[in-house]
């Protein structure tokens, strides 16, 4: 996956939305034949129901179509971008089936357009994702668990706590060690 | 709260699983344009984003890709089975003839090379026919044609196990349907046909009878021009004659 992302991101997608403000349809078929896979594929993973997977493909696509104008295309990444959209309404489609507070605005904050701009290129975002897939197998196995708790299945320090029968307190301790595993994994390959 | 009593819930926000009161404070320093907290949470996303590029790898149906430009009022190029199958049949079809004068192409080139080997194969048999004749014991060596007001003019060479080999020139190409002829005169004897040949455009010529020879009853070596099936004895006035010499005593 992170071969398809290296190489999709090789391209100027920056020019594909452009275009897209534009409503270039072709640019949007683009977008997807640049992205779909990884979209997917996220969105299988948190979901775990196709016919699901592939409403919710749709969807996403159809948020960044309808809101390429809000997005700065000569200063952001647009993977960053459109895989949290992805994530975000596949956690919405999972907490509504469970029954959870949606809590969906919560969820959008970090949607806003303007929190990428300024974000290297795809090409470098695909090096992090590499590199951030290798820490997170080196993880202990708890700290692992509470960082995939948080972000396939959406779920808060304190809903973690509940899922795992575990102190809140030891649950952020392993939240607090993981970030800080990753976050050094991050800061290493910006000094690189 | 400061900034620093944030850095640690980046990535919760990143990820829309903060707890309050961290998320309305990052929320209301994003709000009021902090460099510190942007910085942060920006980071946090592309973490976060990175752990996205972590699912295990799947393909969606084509059809959602369809479905999805649809969707989007996006006409797709659609050409139908009709001209996709007609575009596959002129492929073949083009194909078979591609392949098929490249094919007629190969078989007379391959044709063209088997006569070349062929003719090749002939002349050095001819060649080595010639040398073995020329360099075997006991070959005599008759020159024919000096002196004379009318060429041909040339040799022949005559070996008693090998055969007879004659070499001539100025001796122009026999016309339409006659043929030069060989043949072996014996001393008192009648003359024996030694084979057909035909000289080459630059007037020279290279024949040679195989076959023993009895060089001490020979008299002469000779030439005519015969029709083009050749005759079982001459029919004309000797173009060529190679008189044997007589045996040392």
């Amino acid at each position: 996956m992170l071969l398809i992302l290296a190489i999709e991101a090789a391209d100027d997608s920056g020019d594909v939305l452009r275009r897209m403000e534009r409503r270039d349809g072709r640019a949007l078929a683009q977008l997807y034949d640049r992205y779909g896979r990884m979209v997917y594929a996220l969105i299988l993973r948190i979901v775990r129901n196709q016919a699901a997977a592939e409403d919710l493909v749709q969807e996403t696509f159809l948020r960044v179509w309808n809101r390429a104008q809000s997005f700065d295309a000569s200063r952001g990444a647009v993977g960053p971008w459109l895989l949290t959209v992805a994530r975000n309404r596949a956690i919405d489609y999972l907490r509504s089936q469970e029954g959870r507070d949606r809590k969906l605005a919560v969820f959008e904050e970090n949607e806003d357009p303007r929190l990428y701009a300024g974000m290297e290129a795809d090409i470098v975002f695909a090096e992090e994702a590499r590199r951030v897939k290798q820490a997170l197998a080196k993880l202990p196995e708890n700290q692992r668990q509470v960082i995939e708790l948080a972000y396939f299945d959406g779920l808060s320090q304190t809903e973690m706590a509940a899922k795992l029968g575990q102190p809140l307190g030891t649950v952020k301790t392993w939240v607090r060690s993981a970030l800080a595993g990753l976050r050094k994994t991050m800061e290493a390959g910006v000094a690189e | 709260m400061s900034c620093d009593e944030l850095r640690e819930h980046y990535e919760l926000y990143a990820l829309g699983v903060a707890e309050e009161p961290e998320r309305s404070e990052i929320h209301a320093h994003l709000e009021r344009h902090c460099a510190a907290c942007a910085g942060g949470v920006q980071q946090a996303l592309v973490l976060a984003a990175a752990l996205g590029a972590s699912a295990p790898a799947a393909a969606p149906p084509a059809r959602l890709r369809r479905r999805l430009l649809a969707s989007a009022g996006v006409p797709e190029r659609h050409y139908g089975w009709p001209l996709v199958w007609a575009a596959a049949a002129l492929l073949c079809f083009s194909a078979a003839v591609y392949f098929s004068g490249r094919e007629r192409q190969y078989a007379e080139e391959s044709l063209h090379l088997r006569r070349q080997l062929g003719d090749q194969t002939t002349e050095l048999r001819r060649l080595q026919e010639a040398f073995a004749i020329l360099n075997a014991p006991g070959t005599t060596e008759v020159v024919f044609g000096q002196g004379q007001p009318a060429p041909p003019n040339g040799r022949v060479f005559v070996n008693p196990t090998r055969g007879v080999m004659m070499i001539a020139s100025h001796l122009p190409p026999a016309p339409a349907g006659r043929i030069y002829e060989m043949w072996i005169i014996p001393k008192g004897g009648v003359p024996r046909p030694a084979g057909l040949f035909q000289s080459r455009s630059d007037d020279t010529a290279m024949h040679i009878e195989p076959g023993p020879v009895n060089v001490a009853a020979t008299a002469a070596v000779a030439v005519t021009l015969e029709n083009e099936a050749g005759a079982p004895q001459p029919t004309s006035q000797p173009l060529i004659v190679a008189a044997m010499p007589a045996p040392a005593r």
